[in-house]
C-alpha cells in the first residue's frame, strides 16, 4: 500500500533529504522543536547513513529518551536518529500543537513520532500517520495487550504501534479491607458497602475518592465506570453516541450517587483532579482511591505518606454483569505518513517497541510495558515489584472513545458529564449530552 | 574663496529639501515605529478576522472562505453566551471592587503615618506575585477540605458545615473573583495614589479653613479631581480583567459544569486543544468587539468628565 508519494526533493538522496530537512524545519520550526534541533549535540558520526527524526513528549526517569535514541544509533550503522524533544506529558496540549504543526507541513518530519493514545484516530483520519498493515503480521501483534492494539487502530488498520502505557486503577487500604469484610471488593456496590462501613466505624473519613474536575481525567473516571456496566461513550464505529443509554445512565447515576446517596465521596471530588485525590489518600483520609499509576512509589515514600505498608492497588470495580475496565493512557509510537524511508523509520520503531527497549522503559522511567510476556520477566519483578499488579489492570485496558474528533468530543463529555455530577439530573443531561456528541461524530 | 563656500553650503539644504519635502520628515521618522506596531498589533488583529471568516482546521486540514458561517454559528452556541456572561460579570464585579478597595488603601496610604514607605511597598507584594502562584495559593486557601477559609469561617461561627468553594458552581466564579480582588487591588491603589498626589494642597487647605469636613472635601474636592485617573484606572483594569485565563485554567479548568468558563478559555478551548483556528478566532473577535465597545463606553465617560473638569 503506497499511497503515500515522496516528494521528488525527499527521494533525491539521503545527504540532500538532511540538508533540505534542516532547512525547511529552521525555516519553519516551532518554537519547542527549532530549539530542541539546535540544541542537540550530534554525539555518533552521520556519514552514509539515513538520517530519520524522532519527536517525542519527555519523559524522565533515570535517563531520558535521548539516551534510548542514543542507544539504537550505537546498536546499528545505517540509521541515524535525530531526537527532537517536545515539553513533558504533563503540558500534553503543547505536545500535541508541536506534534501537529510538524506532520501538517507534509515535508516528512519527524520521520518517527509517539502520540497519546486519544490522538491516534485524528493523526490516521488527518492522512499523517502511515498504516502499518504493511510490517505487521498477527504474530507480532499477538504479543501486546488487546486493549492497547485497539487503541492504536482507526478504520480496521493498525497505525501505531503500541510502546507504554497507563491505566486507571484502584488503590485501597489493605488494613481496613482487612477490618470489614477481608476481601477486596469487585464491584463497586460491594466497595461502596465497604467504605461506608469503614467511614462509619471512624477508621476513614471518606469511602472513596476519585476526580470530577471538568477536566481530562473526568471523561476517564466516567469511562471506567461507563465500560464497566458494558456500555460505552461511542459506537463502535465512532460514528454515533451510546452515552444515552441506560448502562452510561445508571454509571454516571452511580458516580452522582457517591457524593449524594452513598457519601462515601466528598462533594469536593467535584473539584479534584489527580493530585488532591492523591494527597487525601496518602493522608490516610480515604479507604478507596482512583488513580494512575504513578501513586505507588508515592504511597510507599514514609516522607509524604501516611499509609506506607498498608496500601494495595488493582482492578477497579464494576457493575454486576460487567467487568473491571480501566482507562488506557500512554504514549504509543506512529510512522509519519510522509516519511522518506518507511524501512528505515520502521527499524526504529520496532527497536524501540521491542521487548528489551520496553523493559529498559519499565525499569528506568518506571512506565508499564505493552507487552504481557515482559510481566513474568523476574529482573522487573523484582526492581518493580509493583508491575506484576498492574498485569490484570492492564488487561482490562479500555481505550477512550477511538474518533477523530476526539478533542471536541473531550471537551463536550467534560461539560455535560460535570453538569451531570452538579444538578443531579443525569438522565436529562445525558440525552442533550448524547444529541450534542451526535453532532460532532455523525 | 568666500563666495564658493557660502553658494555651496547654501545650495545642499536647498537640494536636500528639494529631494524630501519638510512633512515628509516626521512621517519617515515615525516609519519604524509604524512597522513595528503594525507587525505586533495590527496584523495579527487583521489575521485573527481573516481566520474568524474562515473554517480553518488543522484537522480536518480545511481552510475556505466560509463568510460569516462562524459568527451564525457563535450565537447560537450557548457555550459562547455562557462563557461571554461569565466574562462580563467577572469583569464587572473584580473591577468594581478593586476601584473601591483601591480608593480606599489609596486614601489611608495618602496620609502620614510611622513606616508609610514599608507599607506602601509590602502593599504592592500581591500584585509582583506571578498569578499562577496566586492561583495555586487560592487553591490552597479555599480548598474544601484542608483550607484556612472554611478553617476560620467555621471558627468564628459563620460556617456550619465546609464549603466546596471550587466544586459548587455557585461559589466558584465568586471565588475566583476574590482571588482576582486580593491580587489586583494594589495596582488601583497605586495609580490613584498618584492621582491623589496631584491634586494641589492648596484646595482641600482653603476647604478645611471655610469649615469642610473630611468627608465633604472627600466628596466635593478630591473625588472629582480624582475621577479622571479613577477612570483611566478603571478602564485599564476593565480591559485586562476581561482577559482573565490564568486564574480560571489553574483553578477550576472552565468547571464545575462550565460555571466558569470565561472567553479566554474557551478561545484558548477551540483554538489549541480542537486546533479549530477558524472558530477560534471567531470567538477571539466576538472578544475583541466585546471589549472595544467596553473601551469606548469608558473612554467617552472619560472625556466627558475632563471636559466638565477643565
Amino acid at each position: 500500500m503506497t499511497k503515500t508519494k515522496h516528494t521528488p526533493v525527499r527521494s533525491a538522496g539521503p545527504a540532500h533529504v538532511t540538508k533540505m530537512d534542516r532547512r525547511a524545519f529552521l525555516a519553519t520550526g516551532s518554537a519547542a522543536l527549532g530549539a530542541a534541533t539546535i540544541g542537540m549535540p550530534r554525539r555518533a558520526r552521520a556519514q552514509g547513513r539515513t538520517e530519520i527524526s524522532f519527536a517525542s513528549a519527555s519523559f524522565f526517569g533515570s535517563e531520558t529518551f535521548g539516551d534510548l535514541v542514543d542507544s539504537f544509533n550505537e546498536s546499528q550503522d545505517r540509521v541515524m536518529v535525530r531526537y527532537l524533544e517536545l515539553p513533558p506529558p504533563s503540558s500534553s496540549t503543547e505536545v500535541y500543537q508541536g506534534l501537529v504543526q510538524q506532520l501538517a507541513r507534509g515535508n516528512g518530519t519527524p520521520d518517527v513520532f509517539s502520540q497519546d493514545v486519544i490522538w491516534i484516530a485524528g493523526m490516521a483520519a488527518a492522512g499523517w500517520a502511515l498504516p502499518l498493515d504493511e510490517f505487521v503480521d498477527d504474530a507480532m501483534t499477538s504479543q501486546y495487550f488487546e486493549g492497547t492494539l485497539a487503541a492504536c487502530k482507526w478504520d480496521g488498520k493498525l497505525t501505531a504501534l503500541p510502546w507504554f502505557m497507563d491505566t486507571g486503577m484502584m488503590y485501597y487500604r489493605t488494613d481496613l479491607v482487612e477490618k470489614h469484610g477481608g476481601a477486596v471488593p469487585t464491584t463497586w456496590a460491594e466497595m461502596a458497602k465497604m467504605g461506608k462501613a469503614a467511614q462509619e466505624a471512624g477508621d476513614a473519613e471518606f469511602g472513596f475518592v476519585w476526580q470530577g474536575k471538568q477536566a481530562e481525567v473526568l471523561v476517564c473516571d466516567a469511562v471506567e465506570a461507563i465500560a464497566s456496566n458494558n456500555g460505552a461513550i461511542l459506537s463502535e464505529d465512532g460514528r454515533s453516541s451510546r452515552i444515552g443509554e441506560a448502562e452510561a445512565v445508571e454509571a454516571i447515576q452511580f458516580l452522582h450517587d457517591t457524593i449524594n446517596e452513598l457519601q462515601i465521596s466528598p462533594s469536593d471530588v467535584l473539584s479534584w483532579d489527580e493530585e488532591p485525590s492523591r494527597q487525601v489518600f496518602t493522608n490516610g483520609q480515604s479507604m478507596f482511591l482512583r488513580n494512575w499509576s504513578y501513586v505507588w512509589p508515592i504511597a510507599q515514600d514514609p516522607s509524604v505518606s501516611e499509609v506506607v505498608g498498608k496500601v494495595g492497588a488493582g482492578p477497579l470495580p464494576h457493575f454486576e454483569g460487567g467487568s473491571s475496565a480501566s482507562t488506557l493512557g500512554g504514549y504509543q509510537l506512529g510512522m509519519n505518513a510522509n516519511t522518506a524511508d518507511r524501512d528505515a523509520a520502521w527499524e526504529f520503531m520496532s527497536w524501540m517497541s521491542a521487548p528489551e527497549q520496553q523493559k529498559r522503559v519499565a525499569l528506568n522511567f518506571g512506565l508499564g510495558p505493552s507487552r504481557p510476556a515482559l510481566f513474568d520477566d523476574a529482573q522487573l519483578n523484582e526492581e518493580q515489584p509493583f508491575m506484576a499488579t498492574l498485569r490484570p489492570v492492564f488487561t482490562g485496558a479500555t481505550a477512550r472513545p477511538v474518533t477523530p474528533e476526539y478533542a471536541k468530543v473531550t471537551l463536550a463529555l467534560q461539560s455535560g458529564i460535570s453538569k451531570a455530577l452538579v444538578n443531579g439530573q443525569v438522565e436529562a443531561e445525558m440525552q442533550a449530552l448524547s444529541s450534542q456528541l451526535d453532532g460532532i461524530v455523525g | 574663496m568666500a563666495l564658493s563656500e557660502t553658494t555651496t553650503s547654501a545650495a545642499a539644504p536647498a537640494r536636500r529639501r528639494a529631494r524630501l519635502p519638510r512633512f515628509a520628515w516626521p512621517w519617515l521618522l515615525l516609519l519604524p515605529t509604524f512597522l513595528a506596531i503594525g507587525a505586533v498589533a495590527f496584523w495579527p488583529i487583521l489575521e485573527g478576522l481573516r481566520l474568524s471568516l474562515t473554517n480553518t482546521s488543522l484537522i480536518t486540514r480545511q481552510s475556505d472562505y466560509v463568510g460569516l458561517e462562524n459568527y451564525a454559528g457563535l450565537l447560537s452556541d450557548s457555550n459562547f453566551w455562557n462563557a461571554w456572561g461569565h466574562t462580563v460579570w467577572f469583569t464587572v464585579a473584580s473591577t468594581f471592587l478593586e476601584t473601591v478597595i483601591g480608593l480606599i488603601m489609596a486614601l489611608v496610604l495618602c496620609e502620614h503615618f510611622r513606616f508609610r514607605g514599608l507599607v506602601r511597598a509590602a502593599m504592592l507584594v500581591p500584585w509582583a506575585m506571578p498569578t499562577v502562584v496566586t492561583s495555586k495559593m487560592f487553591g490552597w486557601l479555599f480548598d474544601g477540605q484542608n483550607g484556612v477559609v472554611n478553617w476560620i469561617l467555621m471558627n468564628i461561627g459563620l460556617l456550619d458545615d465546609k464549603v466546596n468553594w471550587y466544586g459548587n458552581p455557585d461559589t466558584a466564579l465568586t471565588t475566583l473573583i476574590i482571588a482576582d480582588v486580593w491580587k489586583t487591588t494594589p495596582f488601583m491603589a497605586l495609580l490613584l495614589m498618584t492621582g491623589l498626589q496631584t491634586i494641589p494642597k492648596s484646595l482641600t487647605e482653603a476647604a478645611r479653613m471655610d469649615g469642610a469636613g473630611a468627608w465633604m472635601i472627600f466628596w466635593t474636592i478630591r473625588l472629582p479631581l480624582l475621577m479622571p485617573t479613577l477612570l483611566i484606572a478603571g478602564l485599564f483594569r476593565a480591559l485586562d480583567a476581561f482577559r482573565v485565563f490564568d486564574l480560571v485554567y489553574v483553578l477550576t479548568g472552565g468547571g464545575p459544569a462550565d460555571s466558569t468558563e470565561t472567553l479566554s478559555t474557551l478561545a484558548y478551548k477551540s483554538l489549541f486543544s480542537t486546533l479549530e483556528f477558524g472558530y477560534g478566532s471567531t470567538v477571539s473577535t466576538a472578544m475583541f468587539i466585546t471589549e472595544a465597545a467596553l473601551a469606548t463606553i469608558l473612554v467617552l465617560w472619560l472625556v466627558h468628565v475632563i471636559r466638565r473638569t477643565t
